[in-house]
């Protein structure tokens, strides 16, 4: 919409749009208007947090307040796990899946065993960027949590090991063997009875959540800690275009998002009586003859409008939702770059290329449908022939002169 | 063409006065849609600056160009582009035209228009459809070939979405089926345009059916065919983005055999959204596309003056 010059006020950015939208000149800067018209938002949120968006000492967005940390989830089928007897509760790492997804595999063959936690995402996707910060968009990753060193994510050994699981996973049978070309989640499979289990991104509330996705229960295991990079909270946010007619106003509304509770509800949840009646001091559900097909309003978007923390939590949910979400995102395992944006323009000639090399193999190799002996070697060859040395080094600068000028470093 | 006019005079302008006036709107139409955009051309040079604005934003030179020539993929994408569409410019000439001529030869009224229809039909389907139509065949875990037809031939199943040495022969045969018969009616149509009388002459020299559509059918509609073929020639650097994207479901380990510019182009900026480099592809696909087609007439015109274009 911002290609195309049209008026907005505001408009919903985030992760990789983001940096190159601030690049383009495409949003306002927010510090001034943030201080004469947006004194709630500054309270709404932990200062850390606002200052992890800043992209060369400036607010050029506000991010919706939610989950601003995320770990590794497995989800799979209650049903069929009492049915054959086995005790999710021992799954500690990947490799303790295997057994259980052998046995759904051999004894109901019209089941998918194991589906994507998206439509283009492949199967290990949620763990890539649970395990790693991954600087706004894979290509070079901080090695470790607490270091800031940039390396090649499809070089490292743990790459190697997840991919090589889900090479073993598919030729066992235990993946789609049109995984890398289907639309189709986990979710879908779930919902119509042909699949059983997905590794997915975790936040407080994910398991009522995507219970009430696919109908039937589920039982959730977690598979390490949650983290928080930079990329976690930008990647939902509302910014001011540079073309907006009245970015003083735009301010007062975003200001409004995020301290009236009314506003956050009739966005997030509709009108009261007609789409909503409250049960309970926090929980609400629909109102008598009212349901999820017949509402006409049943968003469920609430993670995009500013301040969630205000809006009431659906009757499946924990009424302390939102409680919960803020120790979450209080506990997280912050990253050593939090607070670093990258600013990719410098080498989009290389990234441009370097995508098309991306695109070529990792479905492929995430969903275990190209062999990692033969691939990874030539996938990280056409990397280094696409350029990836000289983005790493650039992402590398520029991470030395954030940490500089802010006083990190590495521990 | 020697009685051409050149230049125009005030009373020859008087004369026409009402052919120029019914002139007025087409050439307005052009110039709005046609020639205006071209302005669009700067932005392939620039750095774009949506703070700035175009005009202001900085010159980069060839900069916005780099990307498709960096890398071997540049080798790849440009063959893949031009060797598909000759063969799909040959094949679709030959199978369009051959259509044609059947439609024409069947006696009855009412059937070519059933068969018209039929054979259209594919062109005006969306590539989407296209695309998952293929892959009702070819899925690896539910399609027909590998479910039903090779199980019969007692042969395993082909891992058509993983393989791209197939991928050639299924985006050419799709093509064909799914372009063929839209250009067979530009066929049909000067196939019927031709006089009955040089076929009642041919039959009553004893021509049989084959001489008859060698020596005057063929001879007949050939300048429909050098038109309709420049026309395609001169998109020859273009690619049907559907054809290469949506078919192939999109799968990366295709992308040797599937990979064309513009597929390359849409996925190289899919992230960065940067208009100066896709205006920069552009500019490259129409400026080698105009001079292909510069050529590719003058070696009509030396061949036969009356078949060019221009």
């Amino acid at each position: 919409m911002l290609t195309g010059n049209e008026q907005v006020d505001l408009i919903v950015t985030g992760g990789t749009d983001f940096s190159r939208q601030v690049a383009q000149g495409q949003l306002l800067p927010l510090d001034d208007l943030l201080q004469t018209h947006g004194q709630d938002i500054t309270k709404a949120f932990q200062p850390e947090i606002l200052e992890a968006t800043k992209v060369e000492g400036k607010i050029y967005a506000i991010p919706s307040i939610r989950d601003f940390a995320s770990n590794t989830n497995v989800l799979m089928r209650k049903d069929l796990l009492d049915k054959y007897n086995l005790d999710a509760s021992k799954v500690k790492t990947l490799d303790d899946l295997d057994p259980i997804l052998e046995t759904i595999h051999k004894n109901e063959p019209n089941i998918t065993p194991l589906g994507k936690p998206g439509a283009s995402a492949s199967i290990v996707d949620r763990i890539l960027e649970n395990s790693w910060d991954i600087l706004g968009d894979y290509i070079g990753v901080l090695d470790s949590l607490d270091d800031l060193k940039v390396v090649n994510l499809f070089e490292t050994p743990e790459y190697e090991k997840l991919i090589k699981t889900a090479r073993r996973w598919y030729e066992a049978g235990y993946i789609s063997k049109d995984a890398a070309t289907s639309k189709e989640s986990a979710v879908d499979l779930i919902k119509a009875n042909v699949g059983f289990g997905v590794i997915q991104k975790g936040k407080p509330g994910a398991l009522a959540q995507t219970e009430q996705r696919v109908n039937t229960k589920l039982e959730l295991i977690n598979l390490g800690k949650q983290i928080t990079s930079t990329t976690n909270i930008t990647a939902i946010m509302l910014g001011i275009p540079s073309n907006s007619k009245d970015p003083e106003r735009a301010m007062m509304f975003l200001n409004l998002l995020n301290s009236d509770r009314d506003l956050i509800n009739l966005i997030d949840w509709g009108i009261e009586g007609k789409h909503y009646v409250k049960v309970g001091e926090k929980s609400i559900d629909f109102p008598p003859g009212v349901n999820a097909t017949n509402s006409g309003y049943n968003m469920r978007q609430g993670w995009m409008f500013g301040n969630q923390l205000l809006s009431y939590t659906w009757v499946t949910d924990n009424p302390d939702l939102w409680e919960e979400m803020d120790q979450y995102n209080r506990e997280s395992k912050k990253s050593a770059a939090l607070g670093f944006t990258y600013n990719p323009s410098p080498v989009k000639t290389e990234l441009a290329a370097i995508t098309n090399v991306v695109r070529q193999f990792q479905s492929g190799l995430e969903n275990g449908a190209l062999d990692p002996e033969v691939n990874l070697p030539k996938f990280n060859a056409a990397l280094h022939a696409a350029g990836i040395d000289k983005v790493i080094a650039e992402k590398q600068k520029q991470l030395n002169e954030w940490a500089e000028k802010n006083n990190k470093t590495g521990s | 063409m020697s009685s051409r006019v050149t230049g125009i005079s005030l009373k020859k302008l008087k004369k026409y006065k009402m052919l120029y006036l019914m002139l007025i709107p087409g050439v307005v139409y052009l110039l709005i849609n046609n020639y205006a955009p071209m302005f669009g051309i700067i932005i392939a040079f620039k750095d774009v600056n949506f703070a700035k604005g175009i005009m202001n934003s900085d010159w980069v030179g060839l900069k916005n160009f780099e990307y498709l020539f960096k890398t071997e993929d540049a080798y790849i994408i440009t063959r893949n582009t031009i060797l598909y569409n000759l063969v799909f410019i040959a094949l679709n000439l030959v199978v369009a035209v051959a259509l044609a001529v059947l439609l024409y030869e069947l006696k009855n009224r009412f059937l070519p228009r059933l068969y018209q229809s039929i054979i259209l039909l594919p062109y005006l389907m969306s590539s989407v459809i296209i695309g998952y139509l293929v892959y009702s065949l070819l899925s690896m875990e539910t399609g027909l070939i590998n479910n039903t037809i090779l199980p019969l031939l007692g042969r395993g199943g082909v891992m058509w979405y993983n393989d791209p040495k197939y991928w050639p022969y299924i985006l050419t045969l799709v093509k064909i089926w799914s372009t063929a018969g839209y250009l067979s009616i530009v066929y049909f149509a000067a196939v019927v345009g031709i006089d009955h009388e040089y076929y009642e002459a041919a039959t009553l020299d004893g021509a049989s059916k084959l001489q008859r559509i060698f020596k005057i059918t063929i001879p007949l509609i050939t300048p429909v065919i050098i038109i309709m073929t420049l026309l395609q020639i001169g998109r020859i650097f273009y690619s049907d983005f559907g054809l290469f994207y949506q078919v192939p479901l999109d799968s990366g380990v295709l992308m040797p055999t599937t990979n064309v510019i513009d597929t390359y182009v849409y996925r190289a900026l899919l992230k960065n959204g940067d208009i100066g480099m896709s205006s920069a592809a552009g500019v490259y696909q129409s400026i080698v596309g105009f001079i292909i087609i510069l050529i590719s007439n003058y070696v009509v015109k030396k061949i036969n003056p009356d078949n060019s274009l221009f």
